[in-house]
């Protein structure tokens, strides 16, 4: 159906459209409060951040000479918030859209999607851990100050109870009956073979192949016996993922095995994503050169590394933490909605239909 | 039995999960914060008619049961559940009410469906993407609840109550899904 029928039928989809200003608008409210700064950073850029995981969206950029350069839609605003960061732009967020390639035939994914960043120096994850507990109770107290609870699929969920925290290795022993170091081989170089993980899949009944790695093991476990449990009645902080899944995140100092990075499930959605941020040069040109070759042996299309970048950290970074948190999910989870197409006006698989 | 990978996945589908038959209900690809691929299922057991979730990494393998399609006619239904004619051998069979599912409300005596056969038992029925139907009662002057939008509830003729907008009237042919009850458009009058 053409999208201007739609809306004309159907003015529920209005409706929440206009919740999803109201919710934005609350954003921006809390970090003016916080007095951070809100900046704008390009979506068209020449360079990006290896993430093999990721997919990208490439196009070229054409001078009147007709010389041709590559350029990129970012899959976040990350790498140049950070550079503002190195810059001395202090407390920060933006509000912008991000491009991923391929992320369709799902509820969750629409390959143009609205993402909250927002960095705290002097923070570490527990600091923002409560920034979220925070900025999720303005919001709802702007946009809907009478009730107490959330009803998001029949489930529903009190944000206003101190919210759940739990490492990943807890919610492993708890609903896995597995504790984190015996899903590891060797500690001293730990997510590189995948014996011990492997073993216990299998008694699991999971099919598994020499050549699945560490992480789609773990991951696969996390999906079918651990997600379901997360902010059933009240939000779950999950924290400490296994440093293989650490992204740009540093690592705990007294415990190497995970990461200082932790998500946010509400009633089975997961909505932000934070970590202490990586500050080591050198061991982010590590990873850097490690999502490379991941990136090539995927054949998966190339991008040109974002050696500013690194060029930035090598400057210095200062200490500081980061959140990215998924605004169309927020507005599913205030909304009750299912899918992701429920609450943009132009979803993109209709925009494709349409088309036809 | 032919081997299948998960991007061949398709809702309806027959398959083995831990040597038991089983109907993919629904699946969604689902790529967990940073990391690897994978595709979530609802699976329905043909046996107990029992619906799981499993999560299959992107790319494994499972068994696809052999299933054959039989263009059959509805006749009617009775406590047993609902009888089908294949109209060539006059042939007779019922499938529960609990395996129509949801389709219960927009099956429409006389009809030919397709019938889903598996070891010679009735183990399902396609759905059509969507279904015509009259609607036979319906409030022409409603004014809709303007909470929810211009809406109204109007029945069709299976019986069923659809959720429509203020300018379908009594007579009008609508469009369903049947899956998830919802109004699609107007197909005619």
């Amino acid at each position: 159906m053409k999208i201007w029928r739609k809306l004309k039928e159907n003015p529920e989809f209005l409706q929440k459209y206009f919740l999803r200003e109201k919710i934005i608008k609350a954003i921006r409210e809390y970090f003016y409060q916080e007095k951070f700064h809100e900046v704008e950073t390009p979506l068209l850029v020449p360079a990006l951040i290896p993430e093999s995981y990721l997919n990208v969206f490439k196009t070229e950029f054409s001078t009147r000479s007709g010389r041709k350069t590559s350029l990129f839609l970012t899959t976040s605003p990350e790498a140049s918030l950070k550079k503002l960061l190195a810059g001395g732009i202090g407390n920060c967020f933006e509000i912008t859209k991000s491009f991923r390639n391929g992320e369709t035939g799902s509820d969750l994914h629409n390959p143009e999607f609205t993402i909250l960043e927002w960095y705290r120096i002097n923070a570490n994850y527990y600091d923002l851990m409560t920034d979220c507990e925070r900025l999720f109770r303005f919001i709802y107290k702007t946009i809907d100050n009478k009730k107490h609870n959330l009803v998001y699929q029949n489930k529903k969920i009190d944000i206003y109870l101190p919210w759940e925290r739990l490492t990943v290795d807890h919610a492993l022993q708890k609903y896995a009956q597995i504790s984190l170091k015996e899903l590891i081989d060797d500690e001293d170089k730990p997510y590189l073979t995948a014996d011990k993980i492997r073993h216990v899949a299998r008694k699991k009944g999971y099919q598994t192949s020499i050549t699945n790695t560490w992480e789609e093991i773990f991951n696969q476990f996390f999906l079918n016996e651990i997600e379901q449990y997360l902010g059933n009645d009240r939000p779950t902080i999950i924290y400490e993922y296994p440093s293989v899944l650490a992204a740009l995140a540093t690592l705990k100092k007294s415990n190497p095995l995970v990461s200082e990075r932790f998500e946010i499930y509400i009633a089975g959605l997961e909505l932000v994503d934070c970590y202490s941020e990586l500050t080591d040069y050198s061991e982010q040109k590590k990873r850097f050169r490690n999502e490379f070759q991941l990136i090539k042996n995927k054949k998966i299309t190339t991008r040109t590394i974002d050696n500013e970048f690194l060029d930035a950290l090598q400057y210095g970074l200062p200490v500081c933490s980061g959140a990215a948190l998924g605004i169309d999910r927020l507005v599913m989870l205030f909304t009750d909605s299912v899918s992701i197409d429920e609450v943009l006006l132009f979803p993109f698989s209709e925009m494709l239909d349409n088309k036809k | 039995m032919s081997k299948i990978s998960t991007s061949d996945f398709q809702k309806g589908m027959f398959i083995k999960f831990r040597e038991e038959p089983y109907q993919i209900v629904e699946f969604k690809h689902v790529n967990p914060g940073k990391g690897s691929a994978f595709v979530r299922t609802k699976l329905k057991a043909l046996k107990s008619d029992k619906v799981l979730e499993f999560t299959y990494k992107s790319g494994e393998t499972v068994e696809e049961i052999p299933i054959f399609v039989k263009e059959m006619q509805y006749l009617y239904k009775d406590k047993e559940g609902f009888t089908f004619m294949n109209n060539k051998t006059y042939e007779q069979l019922n499938l529960p009410e609990i395996i129509v599912g949801n389709f219960k409300n927009y099956i429409k005596e006389g009809q030919i469906y397709q019938i889903l056969i598996h070891n010679d038992l009735a183990v399902g029925m396609r759905y059509p993407k969507k279904v015509n139907l009259e609607v036979i009662e319906a409030d022409d002057g409603a004014r809709g609840n303007t909470v929810t939008g211009a809406k109204k509830v109007v029945v069709i003729e299976t019986g069923a109550k659809v959720t429509v907008p203020l300018f379908i009237k009594k007579g009008d042919i609508i469009a369903i899904d049947p899956e998830s009850g919802n109004y699609l458009e107007r197909s005619g009058k």
